[in-house]
């Protein structure tokens, strides 16, 4: 990739400018590399959460969320739902909206009393 | 400066795209590390179900266990939270009469030590041996680079002025 820098230039400019260009195909190769890991990334991991025998070992929440003066809702919903959060000027509210299938939520079984 | 108009300008383009391609990069990567932790977190959440099940003899009771994906709400147990359900139970609505904090999975996940402290670049010289065995070879110089710290500089080599 060579450019024509005209006659009269300071040789710091010339290296300058290859730097840049050097730094620039630098960086192009780099980010490529990162694109194609984070595409396997991508892949690896759905083919692991989609694999049925991983789906055999779900989470045990009672466990691992261990929570003494918290409330814990767990939600499961289907894929593409939406959910929306209120400015908290406005009061403290979360919306759900499915299109795919009924949403799930229940309370963390730790405490038995139902909320909703 | 002694550049002819159009070499200066030229050399002004490849520094908006320079710092264009730094800004995507530091996206990619931490988009990248995210996707790491996650695999890890994952794989060693079934290990550690499956060695579970192994010692008990049988599965936990369905009841006990969620299945993922899923999100959290959290809240005060003091919370007064009216909750409307469609018939149908596809929409919700849920209004709190204080703060509550909404959480991902992934991020129980890293509550509950499943990512070998990498998500806070804090990690054990066990927790990172395991950890880089249960991500593909490619990967294991991240995983490494995330055991100190976030991931800044992997990969970008020659390009010593990446903070600049």
């Amino acid at each position: 990739n060579i450019q024509w820098l005209g006659n009269h230039i300071d040789g710091a400019s010339v290296s300058r400018y290859q730097d840049l260009q050097k730094e620039v195909s630098d960086l192009t190769q780099a980010e490529e590399k990162l694109d194609e890991l984070i595409t396997k990334c991508n892949l690896q991991l759905r083919l692991l959460t989609e694999d049925t025998q991983n789906k055999k070992y779900p989470l045990d929440l009672r466990k691992s969320f261990d929570s003494p003066d918290q409330l814990v809702m767990v939600i499961r919903a289907p894929p593409e739902t939406e959910m929306q959060v209120s400015e908290p000027c406005e009061g403290y509210q979360v919306s759900l909206k499915s299109t795919q299938g009924p949403i799930d939520v229940f309370l963390c079984p730790e405490d038995s009393s139902g909320v909703c | 400066i002694g550049l002819p108009t159009n070499s200066a300008q030229e050399c002004q383009s490849l520094e908006v795209e320079r710092q264009r391609r730094l800004e995507r990069i530091k996206q990619k990567q931490s988009q990248l590390q995210e996707l790491i932790l996650q695999q890890i977190a994952f794989k060693r959440l079934v290990q550690r179900n499956r060695s579970a099940e192994q010692q008990a003899g049988r599965a936990p009771p369905p009841n006990s266990v969620i299945n993922l994906p899923f999100i959290i709400v959290n809240t005060s147990k003091r919370t007064v939270i009216d909750c409307s359900i469609s018939n149908d139970k596809f929409e919700y609505l849920f209004n709190f009469d204080n703060m509550f904090e909404i959480h991902d999975d992934v991020e129980v996940l890293k509550r509950m030590g499943m990512s070998c402290g990498l998500e806070v670049g804090c990690c054990s010289p066990e927790d990172l041996k395991e950890a880089r065995t249960l991500v593909p070879r490619a990967l294991e110089p991240y995983v490494t680079e995330m055991a100190t710290g976030p991931i800044s500089n992997v990969y970008i080599t020659g390009a010593s002025s990446t903070n600049g």
